[in-house]
């Protein structure tokens, strides 16, 4: 048995060429049983985000499997397999294996450490399992998966940091206030930047969004648009001030709305209650100099960008102990792979001894055929357990193998001394872990 | 005997100290198990004294020193287990290393003076040495309150940003610790001098040192100027807007003030509480 990856993703393919290899939009369930009737493998897994699009099978010859599963991809999306070829990667075995955890780990997305992946991956067994199409290969396989996700989320700091401006916002906001839910918000300006940094503030459960704006009409407007918002007129701005947690500044005002002294007599009915100041105005529309203010955090658009600058930098320094914990998986998980090439040559070994047993009990059925009923049972019985107590060692012992040199040796012995698969004349193919599929690989 | 938990403690100083760097689970886990061992060895060493004398080992500066170490690290356990932050640990083991060398390198003096018995002498040490446990976390959370107030107001995000709770949190726990210390200080006090009016005319009318219990003693004094320090802390987060960083500098000079009187002034310059 041999694990397959064939795919394409935002390493190798245009975001013309993904846009249109995707699985997504007409179902997953539908795309595996499609896949399934193809009959190339015995297990499959389909990954499909807006950045990749990744068939995993289990499968017992890596080459047919390959071609059918590129063909598959064009023909599937109905597109021209010669638009899709050139961009297919494929890798086979532990590569594979490894590749998956990156994939789940983060470390293979457009922006590396995101967190919406893992789901993604998790999904795609969930649905696999719902429609049958994941066996005992690609289950142990995806599980894996998962164990790689959440050890590089919660040992490395691959996925800490936000690494979008409003998400830094939000960050900061909670890393001053803690829980948001029972904080108030003001937004002055009712243009498009504060209505959707409002949006996404509502997202975080605070208490109440207030928007001011030196027209009513158009506050009241985007206040009604946000929904659960306030609109208050531009004369209440003081009081709603003194009353807000979070400012956010948005107007497209040319000089400072908000000065120092303005801010420090909000400050003083608040008993220095912390207050957050986020200015999305370019230009600016808070005066620099309110950051002073003791208990006062002002951030503008270039602060934010620049803590996201770090975040990325930050994460970027995490990749190698990302590695170390996928590399340490693969690992694992390549003993319990290659153990598995042991289990026909167990599985014939069984066969042979219990076939000699039918057939030894078969030739002295005429002796026994004197005994009473209860007496050949237990005959029955006897034997049996014999040959259970027999295979019980051998059996632990292959199992137990997890160099592909020592189980090729192992069955080849096997296979000699007890002349197994003599009737049948198959061959034992043992997992072998230098097999690899041709073609492309990813970076 | 108080070597085996100085050892322990110090290992687990070492793994929170890995911890806060690296950030890993393991090292986390193991952090905390060892400080747990500690603690228990701890109790064991605590347990012995006391069976061994007949009574919990406060009287006495040094004896009081490790029961104090043995308060803090429960303590710290306790908010650690109840907060899942494991993050204050690397500033409060330094503080329990430094404490316990002291016990561990003196040996313990059993027998206690005759006056020094009675439940409200037991209420008295063990009721403040708990309140300075409290202090002790309290100054602990407000210098993590400051160091991480300053890496958000300047604009960089970095080390404490992401190893600490948020403000807030901070600021809830240190003012938590506060009320907690000030109930239990003020407790001991006033235990302390109804203890000292009885036996000053009665039982240990003979002892100079009982005589020399008012408050030109330094070791009261100082006690005294703490209650003050943590009553005006209080006052000050609830009436006049001294929470957050104000209140985090007032726990680190209460707590220092605190530290002074545990360890120098009871080893030097008190006359009236060196038993």
């Amino acid at each position: 048995m041999h694990l397959l990856l064939v795919g394409v993703s935002h390493r190798t393919a245009p975001v013309e060429l993904r846009e249109r290899v995707d699985f997504q939009a007409r179902g997953l369930q539908g795309a595996l049983r499609a896949l399934a009737e193809r009959g190339s493998a015995h297990e499959a897994v389909v990954v499909s985000t807006c950045n990749r699009a990744e068939l995993y099978v289990a499968c017992e010859d890596t080459e047919p499997t390959r071609q059918d599963l590129v063909r598959f991809l064009s023909d599937y999306n109905d597109l021209p397999p010669s638009d899709v070829a050139p961009h297919v990667y494929d890798v086979a075995d532990l590569d594979a294996a490894r590749h998956l955890f990156r994939v789940a780990a983060g470390l293979d997305s457009l922006v590396v450490g995101e967190p919406q992946i893992l789901g993604q991956v998790k999904e795609a067994h969930t649905v696999a399992t719902e429609v049958r199409t994941a066996g005992p290969v690609l289950n142990r396989l995806f599980h894996a998966s998962f164990a790689v996700g959440k050890r590089v989320r919660t040992e490395t700091g691959l996925g800490s940091g936000a690494v979008s401006v409003s998400y830094a916002a939000v960050a900061l906001a909670r890393k001053i206030f803690g829980d948001l839910s029972g904080r108030n918000v003001v937004v002055i300006g009712a243009g498009e930047m504060g209505k959707l940094t409002a949006i996404h503030m509502k997202s975080q459960d605070v208490r109440h969004i207030t928007i001011v704006s030196r027209t009513m009409a158009h506050a009241a407007r985007t206040a009604e648009a946000i929904g659960g918002a306030s609109a208050a007129p531009w004369t209440d701005l003081d009081a709603v001030l003194a009353a807000s947690d979070i400012i956010i500044t948005a107007t497209g005002a040319a000089n400072p709305i908000l000065t120092k002294a303005h801010i420090e007599a909000v400050m003083r009915p608040r008993r220095n209650r912390p207050l957050f100041i986020i200015d999305i105005a370019m230009p600016r529309d808070v005066e620099a100099a309110a950051g002073e203010i003791e208990e006062v955090f002002l951030y503008n658009i270039d602060d934010l960008q620049a803590t996201v600058r770090e975040n990325l930098a930050r994460r970027a320094s995490e990749v190698s102990r990302a590695e170390h914990i996928v590399n340490e998986e693969v690992d694992k998980f390549g003993a319990w792979f290659r153990s598995r090439g042991a289990i026909p040559t167990v599985v014939a070994l069984r066969e042979r001894f219990e076939a000699i047993r039918r057939a030894e009990l078969e030739r002295l059925d005429f002796k026994l055929s004197t005994l009473p009923p209860e007496a050949r049972a237990r005959v029955d019985e006897i034997t049996h357990l014999i040959i259970e107590k027999l295979l019980l060692t051998p059996t632990e012992q292959l199992k137990s193998l997890t160099d592909a040199e020592t189980v090729s040796t192992y069955t080849e012995a096997l296979t000699r001394l007890f002349a197994l698969y003599e009737d049948e004349r198959r061959k034992v193919e043992p997992f072998s872990r230098d097999r690899k599929g041709g073609g492309r690989q990813p970076r | 005997m108080n070597a085996v938990p100085l050892a322990l403690y110090a290992a687990a100083l070492v793994a929170y100290v890995w911890h806060f760097a690296q950030r890993n689970v393991v090292v986390g886990r193991t952090a905390t198990t060892l400080l747990v061992a500690a603690t228990l060895a701890h109790t064991f060493v605590i347990g012995m004294l006391t069976m061994r004398a007949g009574q919990v080992p406060i009287a006495g500066a040094t004896p009081a020193i490790s029961t104090f170490v043995w308060l803090l690290a429960l303590s710290y356990l306790y908010t650690e287990m109840t907060t899942d932050e494991r993050a204050m640990g690397v500033f409060i083991l330094p503080l329990l290393v430094a404490l316990q060398t002291i016990p561990a390198l003196r040996p313990s003096i059993d027998d206690r003076a005759a006056v020094l018995q009675g439940p409200l002498f037991g209420v008295h040490v063990s009721s403040l040495l708990f309140a300075y446990a409290s202090f002790a976390l309290a100054c602990v959370i407000g210098i993590t309150y400051v160091l991480l107030f300053k890496e958000i107001k300047a604009k960089h995000l970095g080390f404490f940003y992401a190893r600490l709770p948020s403000l807030q949190v901070l600021d809830r726990m240190n003012q938590r610790a506060i009320v907690i210390g000030w109930v239990f200080l003020t407790i001991g006090l006033l235990v302390g001098a109804i203890w000292a009016a009885q036996m000053q005319v009665g039982y240990g009318a003979a002892d100079p040192r009982v005589q020399k219990m008012s408050l030109q003693d330094p070791k009261i004094f100082v006690a005294v100027v703490c209650w003050f320090i943590y009553s005006f802390e209080l006052f000050a987060a609830r009436r006049i807007g001294w929470g957050g960083r104000r209140a985090a500098y007032l726990s680190a000079v209460g707590f220092a003030i605190v530290l002074l009187n545990f360890v120098p002034i009871s080893y030097f310059f008190t006359s009236s509480h060196n038993f």
